[in-house]
């Protein structure tokens, strides 16, 4: 077993690659034939992992040419039942090959009883949570033979029964187990306005230090609540929040998701290239206002992408 | 009885059978069952059982949609509200175990042969074949653009003497009693297909350059596909045909000119 120290030291010395894009089936061709100025891609680590196929044949080819950072939504490290081993196996096999800077999910649970929700589930945010999921962290660290990145994720309720705050759990995290954090600032945003917190006091209070990563979205405001859609702009006080935590953090790796309704690839950069405007505390981007008259039902789709379109000639 | 001394794992049971199956779980001890408000913080704006609803309305949206992508054809066949009431019972029965959405739909025709409608008629409808044939051919599909395969092997031309003859990496022979590979082709050119009449049908399903190459053909080319998938050579095949079919010998060897440029021509040989 590998001491915290070196786990958290080698979080430090992570690079810092830019503004990066997701890896989305709708753009590989485009990505193949054009190879745009893109500093880096992110890519659903269980979008890979079990293709022979297509999906994998692209991966590679992008991994020669671009720096990639391997994104999961299934490690599932708050769940009760027990780590997947072989899930865990096929992420280590993947890494090998695709030699990503570095492998990050979620702080969540996706189900119980070998059931999976396909969600991104809340935890409850106490003594015996962390204890339990600090130790699963440590064993996925050593297993991984690296430290992990962990994304706070959108979350719709909050238990009765958590007695820490999420902030405060993250910093926990990182300083029982050298794990590093993505810090989802338009997850912070959604949360802090379902769960009624600040998001700026959130932002202000995790540890700086530790934050590899940043993701940017777009959201659905459904009017009595947010839903985490990444379908859409990012919005102006995500915009915001993002000039907060890109000075708080010293500036690291930024990446804007978008993985439903997903625009023609030069739209997408397009977006993501407008973090440049709101990386001074002038901000002088153009924002997106949210009126109330824009406010649509939503459906919480946070794995909307998992499942590949069958190409036929 | 509240939720205050409920363990984790307690927790999370409760959590799930909410999403899941919504059923009220009672904690480790018995008594009342627990309720959203002991267990779940209301906010400014909602009460605890519509943040609870959040999850629960995503969790079988969400199932449902990744479900009618991978069903397109079936969705179409069936009409989206009869294919929903389909897809929302299989993933009451068969909720997922894995930590793909890639294999959601494994077990969804043999639910379908399961739950037929006339199951307990001794005169069965002719409708349900066809929708279960056509669930196990999708989700078949799925499979094969990305199973693992030696992609880039060379190609048989038309010279490559028969003995060098070999089935491509990617090929898969299917048997139906409907026509579903002509069926799918026409829904996914947008052609809005009818419903079809029983006839017997076979396809190959092949993968060149990651794309599935899907075609149709008849009786006598899947008995000799068949048996060249079974490992026998061009001449072998051709000598169970004459056998197997009563063909005359001259007849297959005169048929077979155009039988080979078809097969080279639709990607089904590699060249040893």
């Amino acid at each position: 077993m590998k001491d915290k120290e070196a786990y958290s030291n080698a979080v430090k010395c992570l690079p810092n690659p830019g503004l990066g894009l997701g890896l989305r089936s709708k753009h590989f061709n485009y990505i193949i034939e054009h190879e745009p100025a893109v500093d880096w891609f992110e890519v659903i680590s269980e979008n890979f992992m079990d293709s022979g196929g297509r999906p994998r044949h692209v991966l590679r080819q992008v991994a020669e040419k671009y720096p990639v950072v391997m994104h999961g939504v299934s490690l599932s490290i708050g769940s009760t039942d027990p780590l997947n081993l072989e899930y865990l196996s096929k992420l280590k096999m993947l890494a090998a090959e695709v030699k990503p800077l570095w492998i990050s999910d979620h702080l969540c649970w996706t189900g119980v009883n070998s059931l999976n929700t396909h969600d991104l589930l809340p935890v409850v945010l106490n003594e015996e949570s962390l204890k339990h999921i600090c130790s699963r962290i440590n064993q996925v660290q050593d297993f991984l033979e690296r430290p992990v990145v962990f994304e706070n994720p959108s979350t719709y309720l909050t238990f009765k029964q958590s007695t820490i705050a999420e902030w405060d759990f993250l910093r926990y995290m990182t300083e029982e187990t050298g794990c590093g954090l993505l810090l989802d600032v338009n997850n912070v945003y959604v949360s802090g306005f379902n769960n009624d917190f600040d998001p700026v006091h959130y932002i202000n209070q995790l540890p700086h230090d530790s934050i590899v990563q940043m993701h940017i979205a777009g959201h659905q405001h459904c009017g009595d609540y947010i839903i985490d859609t990444h379908d859409r702009k990012v919005v102006n006080d995500v915009w915001k929040l993002f000039t907060l935590a890109w000075q708080l953090t010293g500036s690291v790796a930024t990446l804007l998701e978008w993985d439903s309704n997903i625009p023609e690839f030069e739209e997408y950069h397009a977006e993501l290239l407008k973090a440049k405007q709101f990386m001074s505390s002038i901000g002088s981007g153009e924002y997106i206002t949210e009126h109330g008259e824009q406010f649509e039902a939503a459906v919480s789709n946070p794995v909307d992408f998992l499942v590949n379109n069958v190409l036929i000639n | 009885m509240g939720g205050d001394d409920f363990s984790l794992v307690e927790l999370q049971n409760w959590m799930q059978g909410m999403l899941v199956k919504y059923v009220p779980v009672t904690n480790s001890r018995g008594g009342e069952a627990v309720t959203v408000e002991d267990l779940v913080n209301s906010s400014k704006r909602l009460n605890a059982i519509r943040h609870l609803d959040i999850y629960r309305h995503s969790y079988i949206a969400r199932l449902r949609a990744c479900m009618q992508n991978q069903f397109s054809a079936l969705t179409y066949a069936l009409g989206a509200d009869l294919f929903e009431a389909f897809a929302d019972q299989f993933l009451d029965t068969y909720p997922s175990e894995s930590y793909t959405l890639n294999t959601l739909g494994e077990k969804f025709a043999t639910f379908l042969e399961e739950t037929r409608p006339d199951k307990e008629l001794n005169e069965k409808e002719t409708w349900p074949d066809f929708m279960i044939e056509l669930a196990g051919f999708e989700y078949a599909l799925s499979v094969i653009f990305d199973e693992p395969a030696e992609e880039h092997r060379p190609i048989a031309t038309e010279e490559t003497p028969d003995g060098n003859l070999r089935l491509a990496p990617v090929f898969h022979l299917f048997k139906h009693q409907y026509p579903v590979c002509k069926y799918y082709l026409d829904f996914s050119q947008q052609q809005e297909p009818e419903l079809p009449f029983p006839e017997e049908s076979y396809c190959v399903v092949t993968r060149r350059n990651y794309k599935l190459g899907l075609f149709t053909i008849r009786a006598a080319q899947y008995y000799f596909l068949l048996r060249m998938q079974q490992g026998k050579s061009v001449e072998l095949a051709k000598q169970d045909l004459i056998s197997g079919f009563k063909f005359k010998a001259d007849d297959v060897d005169a048929i077979w000119p155009q039988w080979k440029k078809n097969f080279i021509t639709s990607g089904f040989f590699d060249a040893v």
